[in-house]
């Protein structure tokens, strides 16, 4: 298209084309450090820091959850425990109450066998003084009927106790 | 991973990016077809010069290589911004992938050759080889390859020479020069060529092959079209045989021998640079400069 075009030789040097050129490779670099190698390395190190975090929430949550575990474990131990003592306790308590009742019961028994012989031994007695009273009675009768008079009751009386009292003896 | 619908204004920014990889390319062709001259034959000549600017030293020369070199590195600029777009923790775009999958393979690459201590280099072996390889691969597009041009290569290999010997003055400079005279005094000139004979083989090696690649089609062409020049009729008017032949070299010269060149640039740089580093000179130095800092704050007390 051009009537005449220049062209340089194959190989010739020129300074300036160096100079640019070598700048070139700099800005490259600039460009590469700065828009590429900066943004993925940050990029890169957030990551890292995330896969850390994750990481240890992991292993935070992995010993939680271990601590947890042993937490249930010893208040299921302590429970089964407690559960065990409650029983025992119960048990013995059941036991004493048991012993008790059955002493009171068997005082109890006592105390009304010998309420009972005690007002055996009182209705003995009394029936005694009255079969003692009605003997002397009958016999003041009989004495009156055999004898035809009347003894005075008060000496008969006196009289027939000291017989009975005899024969009690 | 695609549950995320994409807002408009994402869209329209990823298209902004994808501009401008292609732009710059679509530009350089339509200027390398507008600005060609129609010429007969294969000839071999350098870039076409567009301005020529007076400068002191020499005049500067705008030819079709700065701007193709420009065109790679705005491309490589909205390559990253499209695939850094959408950056996220939770990668939900498989471009991050592709992003990640360059990033961790520049570090390892920088991690087995230089070390941990070299990782801020990681950047700039990335740079490297990007500019290689997308320079060379640029030719694919029709349009002249910045990196079949000596002065692009060597601006890269002087920055590398600079690199390098900054690093080597970090065990301090009469260690420097003392390296010159190892293992004897008598090799001292011998080290001071192969010192500055870094950068040129470096330059050389690179340039060498991709000028070899250019070279080796253009002989390729001109001795297929004669081939078929000699046929009778119309037969030899159509040089028929530069269909397809011609691009089994090109996936050599082009494509691996432009990929290969970047990567043994980057591994050049990388072992120049952590061989040339004096690590326990440097150590050394540190040291005695702690110590002279602790003496100096000692006499101050």
């Amino acid at each position: 298209m051009l009537a005449n075009v220049q062209t340089m030789d194959v190989v010739y040097v020129n300074i300036w084309a160096v100079v640019i050129s070598l700048v070139n490779l700099l800005i490259l670099f600039l460009i590469l450090r700065f828009f590429l190698y900066r943004p993925v390395r940050r990029m890169l190190q957030q990551r890292q820091s995330q896969v850390d975090r994750v990481y240890s929430d992991a292993e935070q949550a992995k010993a939680e959850s271990e601590s947890m575990r042993q937490e249930y474990a010893d208040k299921l131990q302590s429970a089964h425990d407690e559960a065990t003592a409650i029983v025992s306790t119960a048990r013995e308590r059941a036991e004493r109450l048991e012993d008790e009742i059955v002493k009171d019961a068997k005082e109890k028994a006592e105390g009304m066998v010998r309420q009972a012989d005690k007002e055996i031994s009182q209705e003995r007695k009394k029936a005694m003084n009255e079969i003692k009273d009605d003997i002397s009675a009958i016999s003041v009768e009989i004495a009156e009927k055999v004898i035809g008079r009347e003894i005075n009751q008060e000496d008969h009386d006196k009289m027939i106790d000291s017989f009975i009292d005899d024969i009690g003896q | 991973m695609t549950a995320t619908k994409k807002s408009l204004k994402f869209i329209l920014l990823d298209i902004l990016y994808l501009a401008m990889i292609i732009l710059p390319f679509a530009g350089a062709i339509v200027l390398k077809v507008l600005i060609t001259p129609q010429t007969e034959g294969v000839s071999l000549t350098g870039a076409i010069i567009l301005w020529q600017i007076p400068m002191p030293l020499q005049d500067l020369y705008i030819t079709e290589v700065q701007i193709n070199s420009w065109a790679v590195v705005i491309a490589i600029l909205g390559l990253v911004l499209f695939l850094r777009h959408g950056l996220s923790v939770k990668p939900y775009l498989k471009r991050q992938l592709v992003l990640e999958w360059i990033v961790e393979q520049c570090d390892n690459l920088v991690m087995s050759n230089m070390g941990q201590a070299f990782m801020g280099f990681s950047p700039f072996i990335c740079a490297i080889m990007a500019l290689s390889a997308f320079s060379s691969l640029s030719s694919l597009l029709g349009i002249f390859p910045p990196t079949s041009d000596l002065n692009i290569i060597a601006g890269w290999a002087i920055l590398v020479f600079i690199l390098i010997t900054y690093f080597k003055l970090k065990g301090g400079f009469f260690h420097y020069l003392k390296s010159y005279t190892e293992p004897i005094a008598v090799m001292t000139p011998m080290n001071i060529i192969s010192e500055f004979a870094t950068p040129v083989s470096m330059t050389m090696r690179h340039f060498g092959n991709v000028l070899s690649g250019v070279v080796i089609s253009s002989l390729l062409g001109v001795f297929l079209s004669s081939l078929t020049a000699g046929l009778p009729g119309l037969l030899g008017q159509i040089p028929f045989l530069r269909v397809g032949i011609p691009a089994v070299l090109s996936l050599y010269f082009d494509i691996f021998s432009g990929c290969l060149q970047a990567f043994i640039f980057a591994m050049l740089t990388m072992q120049y640079v952590a061989n040339g580093f004096p690590g326990e000179a440097y150590e050394k130095r540190l040291k005695r400069r702690a110590e002279r800092a602790a003496r100096r704050a000692a006499e101050k007390a």
